[in-house]
């Protein structure tokens, strides 16, 4: 059975699976959400699908998942064969899952800062902008620590799902309003991750790198 | 209104400017790109297309050529616009051209000097071989408040010496560590961070300097 998400092409969190999509050459049938100004995803209909009113969703062969992190924990398991993006080794996955959940936890400052200025969501931007260069600060220093280490990315020698996870809303802060001056290692792992095969660019980030 | 005094200040470590990449940085209120093409030495220009004001340090380095990534002009070496995507056939004029700013790569450092007449010397740290590369912090502080946390940090043993006002050298056993101090504006400062001898040599050393360093920017935050 074909692989069906509900997608909004201007969701960095919808972003990371169809990075992860791409990356695994696996095909997929696109559902999308109007999100703006529609707010499809708000709505009775969509609710049922995903009772949180958020986006990314995927269905894949009767299951379907939230969670933009757990749908790329899901894809790695499933497709990956090489196991490259989801290691099993036991010093390289805990590390993983902690970097996914980081993706989706203090990273998603810096998509707060963004929902605000590129659709105007009432929140407070001084607070979100703070916490999303905290949270920059953090992958920095662990990137900087990898550089001196001879390392390329977040764990191990191979990109991995966190990679993927924690690519989009920092490729995308500028739109926040969010600058990158302040985080060297961080703007070169950027510039790796946009050299990988496959890679794909979307709205807001280059296409060049 | 933003500074150009004629000093030379370090903006970044010579090795996190890959080839073949453009990056933002702020200088006493000036934006810039650092931009380095696929081999040769870093540039730094304002930060500022000459076409419609774009970032260039959002660009990127095709063919020995910074492009911006507005329209896609680009820019050679020494800042004149050698493409204009939009016109294949024209030769763009040579008044168009990019604003440069002096620059110099040394000990692992690269340096900038945005005065309209540089003729300061760059800071002394004796030869230029030798240097590694410890990594940059930057300090949400200003220079002065910086300047005091260097002073005060427990450098386990090294005393600190300033050479000129742009740079600091720490000595701690056996080991040198020279340090490019670039105000960023009114609340921030960037440290750029390099080091010689014998405990400089091994990946496993610089890292513990580089903990120590994430621990400095921790305790001159601390103050208020
Ligand atoms: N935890 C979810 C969060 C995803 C998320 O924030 N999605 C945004 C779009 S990028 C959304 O649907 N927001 C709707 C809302 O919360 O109102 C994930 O990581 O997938
Ligand atoms: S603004 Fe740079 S090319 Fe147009």
């Amino acid at each position: 059975m074909a692989i069906k998400l509900y997608d909004y092409s201007l969701s960095g969190s919808c972003y990371k699976v169809r990075l992860l999509l791409g990356f695994l050459d696996l095909e997929y049938e696109r559902h999308p959400i109007g999100f703006y100004p529609e707010r499809e995803h708000r709505t009775e209909t969509f609710r049922a699908i995903n009772p949180l009113g958020q986006i990314p969703v995927l269905e894949d062969d009767g299951i379907r998942l939230r969670d933009a992190q757990a749908i790329l924990c899901h894809l790695a398991n499933k497709y990956d064969m090489s196991g490259l993006w989801l290691p099993r080794a036991p010093e390289l996955y805990g590390l993983v899952m902690m970097w996914l959940m980081f993706a989706g936890g203090e990273l998603m400052a810096a998509s707060a800062a963004r929902l605000h200025d590129l659709l105007g969501y009432d929140l407070d931007i001084e607070t979100a902008r703070r916490n999303a260069h905290a949270a920059f600060r953090i992958l920095d220093d662990h990137l900087t620590r990898r550089e001196i280490e001879g390392g390329t990315w977040i764990v191990g020698d191979h990109p991995t799902i966190a990679d993927v996870a924690c690519f989009p809303y920092t490729a995308l802060s500028n739109d926040g309003g969010i600058g990158l001056e302040d985080y060297p290692a961080l703007r070169n792992w950027l510039r790796s991750f946009m050299h990988l095969p496959k890679f794909d660019a979307m709205s807001g980030i280059s296409e060049f790198a | 209104m933003a500074e150009r005094p004629d000093r030379w200040i370090g903006v970044a470590l010579d090795r996190q400017i890959k080839p073949g990449s453009s990056n933002p940085a702020i200088v006493g209120g000036n934006a810039i790109a650092v931009w380095r093409a696929e081999k040769g030495p870093a540039n730094v220009w304002e930060d500022r297309c000459p076409h419609r004001g774009m970032r260039l340090s959002f660009g990127f380095v095709r063919d020995g050529m910074l492009r911006c990534i507005y329209h896609g002009w680009g820019y050679e070496l020494g800042g004149h616009c050698a493409s204009i995507p939009a016109h294949p056939d024209l030769a763009p004029p040579k008044t168009i051209c990019a604003n440069v700013y002096r620059s110099e790569e040394r000990y692992g450092i690269i340096w900038t000097n945005l005065s309209e007449s540089p003729n300061a010397p760059l800071p002394d740290a004796g030869p230029d071989q030798g240097w590694q590369s410890i990594r940059s912090v930057y300090v949400a502080r200003q220079v002065a408040a910086v300047k005091g946390g260097l002073a005060s940090f427990d450098w386990g043993g090294g005393r600190v010496e300033e050479i000129g006002e742009g740079a600091a050298l720490v000595n701690a056993g056996g080991l040198s560590l020279l340090i490019a101090i670039q105000p960023v504006d009114e609340s921030k400062t960037g440290l750029h961070v390099v080091a010689k001898g014998e405990g400089a040599k091994d990946a496993k050393a610089r890292l513990a300097w580089a903990s120590r360093l994430e621990r400095l920017r921790g305790s001159i935050e601390a103050q208020s």
